[in-house]
């Protein structure tokens, strides 16, 4: 009886425990990896040499001070969605929500610059448009963590579909507050007034931002690694059963973790429409809501690696608009660039958890 | 082996058809006949040109967008024709209506830039908040409405008087209505055209009431609806918006949005179609007649041989037929009635020496009664208050108290569908 | 074919997973005719080995002989081309199927497929070896047992000549583990040959013919079952001598402490799961629960705990002083504010008693994290009392900070028992307390338990071992489909009739 030998070539099994310096390295190594990857493609349908399309990206996200503040006022805003998104993907309620609570916070912010614009004094008025904007923010994340509570509907359609709602009533807020008359925009508000603005400190425009956001960061972690409701939601998330079984309200605990979730989305679209752009259209939002949800898994719903993904991220970004603009080229280019970076450090994760072993006598067979 | 050949024919076979669709686009662009005289008013900044200028230029999308390509087209034909090196012009395509176009500006001012452009209507805010940071440099912004109002001396709009155009472009159709009623095909007073708007702006209003009184002008039996979609970009919108108007019996269709849903639904339905921005004939050879559009390197050419001279711009810039700012695109013949060309030469010349206006106030009435007074909301605010009279010498004064169109009159014989926008 | 040929032949096997050694070089034989027992704490490598054997790993090193020719089995469809089939703790059936149709599915013959032949083939097997199969029952009409019937079919169907159980008694009634050692003895005389892992010293000895014993991913070696006894193979398996007693000290003063009365249950779905039942536990005694799973047991439980919706009937918390609280209609919160301290050990360890994913330090604040005014969580105390757990029942754990999932059944138990018995209970309930775990372990537990009843908490303890049940228990309730059967005294039941009882309720053969 002759038998083949058939057995694997490559043997794939689950790695028990690595190094400290383990993940780091695979992750370093992902990254070159993806460096070469891109370099090759560059040069094969641009001809332009890789190296100074990484240079550009590089100047495109530190450049300038000012391409540096824009960078890290990104970095806020994503970071900020991605922080509020994390507490409700702890808890395993999957918001992808978020894009439509931060305009639903958005709106309510305008809202208030638009009607309260000359009524009030500024810092009472903006306190009153940070309250509208948790409020409505939260009142998003809240209405589907009370269906899925009371009546276990499916949070993903529920929170996507809640999306579309909040996108349309900004469109119809929109037109009713258009300037001028049938243009569809709302432009700038009170430019001239600057009522509801967010103050600037000293001379840097996005100061302000970038702060909240810091201190977010840290209270975020604090929150959910060091407070009993921090410890609920990990609870909650890791087993409905367990919670329910050392007494844990398992739908109080989803519909208060949606209301912060959806309050934090709201003072995203807060600090963008009070901080920065000054006005509120359907797009405000950016698609920030899903790119957070890319941020808190790849940074492991950990809020101090967010920092770094969500730099990743917007760097990413940064430098992909700057290739665009230097060489001409369209900017799907840079987004390619963008995911064959994205691709291999997220492929790099499967190689953190898992080996490949080739089969130890391969050469003999042959 | 036969892989690797495979793949290098494909990757040829791509590059080759990038490279006709790039001609294409080129082609189109220099079709318009009233180049020479641009190309007059360039010649002696050339010398000039060499000058240490820089400048920016500020895209909504990229190439992909009709809209943008236009004004894309143009920034590098003035540039080039001014001799201005690569290096001396930056484009920042995509870059959204929000504070992404103030930052964008900025930056175009940090790299440099004496003079910046923005392409789209809502990036007019933004131009403005960084034109009273910079005030050494020039920020000039196509379709906007504020600079007249706004008291920046480094702050700029432009238009073109389009509306002139969609009157041309409205006399072919009406030309193409008469030879179809003659034909047999309907009578006199079936004859209904389409209009795919995008918002119920004056933009929008000004033009397609230009286009329906072109037409009225040879069709006077002519009747129009028009139906919006509430986006300057949904191709699907649009397309189920012509589509919409053909089956309520629509004979001819044109649009002002930016897609090629209503060329698209038009070729596919047989129904003639009076296209904008540019030619859609590719697309539509049996259903395009002609098309308008707006030349903006005039315009460009204008400013930055302005700047280079130090010599103020003006707080508006309407381009005209006169300084090529305003064109049509060739007719095509095979779609077209006979003798459009030729009618289209005689209409012209009356607008250019103004014995024809196009909003002239005894072609048309509103609620039955002629206009002889009208108070158009010139100034931009939120409550649209009406403040200029613009009615005298028996037309409407479009686009003379500022760029932008003003002309919101709902005249007799146009039917408004979906006005929710 | 010479019949000291072994029909399979490990030699030299090892395997390690991420650098975690689960069997290292070794070498056993396994004859056609002849039963093996494979033996071994939890742990020990004993399914890993044959799942080597079926296909679902490959080894890092060694070569499996077949009939004394090397061969390669990378898939199970190689290791059913030798003819060797695995009957898995998890049944993989499809529920809405038939018997019939799940024992051909998957099988790639050529031609139309004739359902009638496939039956009159079940029937052909089912007749030869002595099994009671219904070619066209859907398998959610299906028992336990009846299930893993055709999960042995199945494996015959297939022309498997070398056969391997998984704990294939840890389901079933001892009737229903009864006739299975009968088909299997069939089996062996036909000349299969059979691999049959377990933990029950009691079936090792009742059914095998040898018994193979691994320690720690190695071969400690083989003895002829009639060679040896209980107490040497459990020295085996352990590695060192063990004693096999089971203590059942004398309850002192005990009190009502639990009346369920009328007690009715559905599930969500409408079944009927608990029937007017009623029962008193008492304190300083073990309380035994019986009865087939799914039974009624967790529903049971989880009424008490405060976690399970109630139809009928009343559960009353007796105080010292005999004044009575109801505890229906109150969640695990409220029942502990009412001052009354239960603890619950459930079934379901990682996924009701634990936190999977979690530490030690983190589990063990399951229950304590609301005490205190301060927003914040307080890790010093449960930290102490991991250390302390871990040192008291002598848990095996890398450390305080590693996942609880990540950890051995029987370690993962006792730091659910542990931390249970920790808040000083008046009543603990406990759901298959050593399911699952080695012999050591399961000891430690039994003791643990019986401090318990010593200190005067009322124990409620579901097992499924009627050996552990007789020992343990001062009474005994036995379940039969939601029903209480019966209540037996712990000293003088026997094995027989709580079995008839579990099936019957009062335990009379005349309706079956």
């Amino acid at each position: 009886m002759s038998k083949q030998n058939n057995a694997p070539l490559i043997q794939i099994s689950k790695r028990r425990e690595l190094p400290w310096y383990g993940p780091i390295a695979i992750r370093a190594a992902a990254i070159v990896l993806a460096l070469a990857a891109c370099a090759v493609v560059t040069t094969a349908f641009t001809g332009e040499n890789p190296l100074e399309i990484y240079h550009t990206m590089w100047t495109g996200a530190f450049g300038t001070p000012r391409k540096t503040w824009i960078l890290f006022q990104n970095i806020a805003i994503l970071l900020c969605v991605s922080l509020a998104v994390t507490p409700a993907f702890i808890m395993r309620f999957w918001n992808i929500g978020a894009e439509g609570q931060m305009l639903i916070g958005g709106l309510a912010t305008a809202a208030c610059m638009i009607l309260l614009g000359d009524k009030l004094p500024n810092p009472v008025l903006i306190g009153i448009m940070l309250l509208a904007a948790l409020a409505a923010g939260g009142l998003w994340g809240a209405i589907p963590a009370v269906c899925k509570a009371r009546w276990n509907t499916n949070e993903t359609l529920f929170t996507l579909m809640m999306n579309y709602v909040a996108t349309q009533l900004v469109a119809f807020f929109v037109i009713v507050w258009e300037v001028p008359k049938g243009a569809g925009k709302i432009g700038i508000i009170n430019q001239t007034t600057e009522a509801g603005w967010l103050p600037q400190i000293g001379s840097y425009k996005y100061l302000l931002n970038i702060l909240i956001v810091a201190v977010l960061t840290a209270a975020m972690y604090v929150y959910l690694t060091r407070s009993k409701q921090g410890y609920e939601i990990a609870v909650v998330g890791q087993s409905q059963r367990t919670a329910r079984y050392v007494g844990i309200k398992v739908g109080r605990v989803i519909v208060r973790t949606m209301i912060l979730s959806g309050a934090l989305c709201g003072l995203a679209g807060f600090l963008l429409v009070a901080g920065t752009d000054h006005t509120i259209t359907t797009t405000i939002a950016g698609g920030r809501g899903f790119t957070a949800v890319m941020v808190s898994w790849l940074a492991n719903f950990n809020p101090i690696n967010m920092i770094l993904t969500s730099f990743l991220l917007v760097f990413l970004e940064r430098g992909a608009g700057e290739i665009a603009t230097n060489f001409g080229l369209n900017h799907s280019f840079g987004d390619i660039i963008t995911g064959i970076i994205l691709f291999f450090i997220i492929g790099s994760e499967f190689f953190i958890r898992y080996q490949l072993r080739l089969r130890k006598n391969a050469g003999k067979e042959a | 082996m036969k892989k690797i050949i495979a793949l290098v024919l494909s990757l040829v076979l791509c590059l080759s058809l990038l490279t006709a669709c790039g001609g294409d686009s080129a082609a189109e662009t220099t079709a318009p006949a009233q180049n020479a005289q641009t190309e007059g008013e360039a010649a002696p900044a050339e010398t000039a040109a060499a000058a240490d200028i820089k400048v920016g230029f500020i895209f909504l999308h990229d190439e992909n967008s009709t809209y943008d390509l236009n004004f894309m087209n143009a920034a590098e034909e003035a540039c080039k024709s001014l001799g201005l090196t690569e290096d001396q012009y930056i484009f920042r395509t995509n870059i959204p209506e929000g504070q992404e176009c103030y930052d964008a500006a900025c930056e175009l001012v940090d790299a440099g830039c004496t003079v910046v452009f923005a392409d789209s209507f809502g990036h007019e805010d933004y131009m403005i908040q960084a034109a009273k940071e910079f005030p050494e440099v020039q920020f000039c912004h196509a379709t906007g409405t504020k600079a007249h109002t706004q008291g920046l001396s480094n702050y700029h709009n432009a238009f073109a008087s389009i509306y002139e155009g969609r009157y041309l472009a409205g006399v072919a159709a009406g030309l193409k209505l008469n030879e179809m009623i003659e034909a047999g095909e309907f009578t006199a007073e079936e004859a209904k055209m389409g209009y795919v708007g995008a918002f119920t702006y004056a933009e929008v209003i000004s033009g397609y009431t230009s286009f329906y009184l072109g037409a009225k002008s040879v069709c006077p039996t002519v009747t129009m609806e028009v139906t919006f979609t509430g986006s300057w970009y949904d191709e699907t919108a649009e397309k189920e918006a012509a589509n919409k108007l053909i089956s309520n019996g629509c004979k001819l269709i044109s649009q002002h949005a930016d897609s090629m849903g209503a060329p698209t639904a038009c070729e596919t339905a047989g129904v003639p179609n009076v296209s904008y921005n540019g030619s859609t004939i590719a697309a539509c050879p049996n259903t395009f007649i002609v098309s308008s559009r707006i030349n903006w390197a005039p315009y460009y050419t204008y400013v930055i041989n302005a700047v280079l001279a130090g010599e103020e711009i003006p707080a508006d810039y309407t381009g005209t037929i006169a300084d090529g700012s305003v064109v049509l695109t060739e007719v095509n013949e095979a779609a077209a009635a006979a003798g459009t060309a030729e009618k289209l030469e005689e209409v012209k010349a009356g607008l250019l020496d103004g014995s024809i206006h196009v909003f002239d106030t005894t072609t048309f009435t509103v609620e039955g009664a002629p206009v002889e007074s009208y108070l158009a909301d010139v100034d931009t605010d939120p409550d649209y208050t009406p403040d200029t009279e613009a009615v005298s010498d028996g037309y409407f004064h479009e686009s003379e108290f500022r760029s932008a169109p003003y002309f919101d009159l709902k005249i007799d014989g146009i039917s408004l569908l979906d006005t929710a926008f | 074919m010479d019949k000291n040929t072994p029909a399979v032949s490990l030699q030299n096997i090892s395997k390690s997973f991420g650098g975690v050694p689960a069997n290292e070089h070794v070498s056993l034989d396994i004859y056609r005719g002849e039963i093996l027992a494979l033996l071994g704490e939890n742990g020990s490598g004993k399914t890993t080995l044959m799942n080597m054997l079926s296909g679902i790993y490959f080894p890092d090193e060694g070569q499996i002989l077949i009939d004394g020719e090397p061969v390669v089995i990378s898939s199970p469809k190689d290791a059913f081309r030798y003819g060797i089939g695995m009957i898995h703790q998890h049944f993989k059936l499809v529920d809405v199927l038939t018997a019939a149709e799940n024992i051909v599915l998957g099988l790639k013959e050529k031609g139309r497929l004739n359902m009638e032949q496939v039956a009159g083939r079940v029937k052909e097997i089912c007749e030869q070896y002595g099994f009671e199969v219904d070619p066209n029952q859907k398998i959610y009409d299906m028992s336990v047992s009846q299930k893993q019937t055709v999960e042995i079919v199945k494996v015959l169907y297939r022309g498997a000549d070398i056969l391997i159980l998984d704990e294939p008694t840890a389901v079933l009634t001892p009737q229903e583990t009864e006739k299975l050692f009968a088909v299997l003895r069939n089996m062996r005389s036909s000349g299969k040959a059979i691999v049959i892992i377990t933990h029950k010293m009691h079936e090792v000895e009742a059914l095998s013919d040898r018994v193979a014993v691994l320690n720690r991913g190695r071969f400690v070696g083989d003895v002829m079952t009639r060679d040896t006894n209980a107490q040497e193979m459990t020295n085996m398996m352990v590695g060192h001598p063990v004693t096999l007693n089971i203590q059942r000290p004398e309850p002192k003063d005990p009190k009502p402490r639990i009346e369920v009365e009328g007690l009715t249950v559905r599930s969500e779905d409408g079944v009927l799961k608990l029937e007017d039942v009623s029962f008193t536990a008492r304190s300083g005694e073990i309380l035994g629960i019986a009865g087939i799973s799914g039974c009624g047991q967790k529903e049971l439980l989880e009424a008490i705990a405060g976690l399970q919706k109630v139809e009928k009937g009343s559960i009353r918390f007796v105080e010292d002083d005999g004044s009575r609280d109801e505890l229906i209609g109150k969640d695990p919160m409220e029942i502990t504010s009412m001052g009354v301290a239960l603890s619950f050990v459930p079934e379901d360890r990682l996924g009701m008693g634990l936190v999977g994913d979690m530490d030690l330090t983190d589990n063990m604040m399951l229950r304590s994290f609301r005490e205190g005014h301060s927003v914040f969580t307080d890790r010093n105390g449960p930290r102490k009392l991991a250390a302390q757990v871990v040192k008291e029942l002598g848990v095996i754990t890398p450390g305080l900070t590693t996942p609880v999932r990540r950890l051995s059944g029987g370690n993962v138990q006792k730091i659910l028992v542990g931390r249970e018995i920790a808040s000083a209970p008046t009543v603990l309930l406990t759901a298959y307390a050593v399911r699952g775990l080695d012999i050591n372990s399961s000891y430690t537990i039994y003791e643990l338990i019986n401090k318990q009843k010593q200190a005067g908490v009322a124990v409620v303890y579901v097992g499924e071992d009627l050996d552990v049940l007789l020992q343990l228990c001062d009474r005994i309730v036995v379940l039969c489909g939601g029903k209480v059967s019966g209540i037996l005294d712990g000293k003088t039941a026997t094995k027989n009739q709580i079995g008839l009882m579990m099936t019957t309720v009062g335990g009379t053969r005349e309706h079956e």
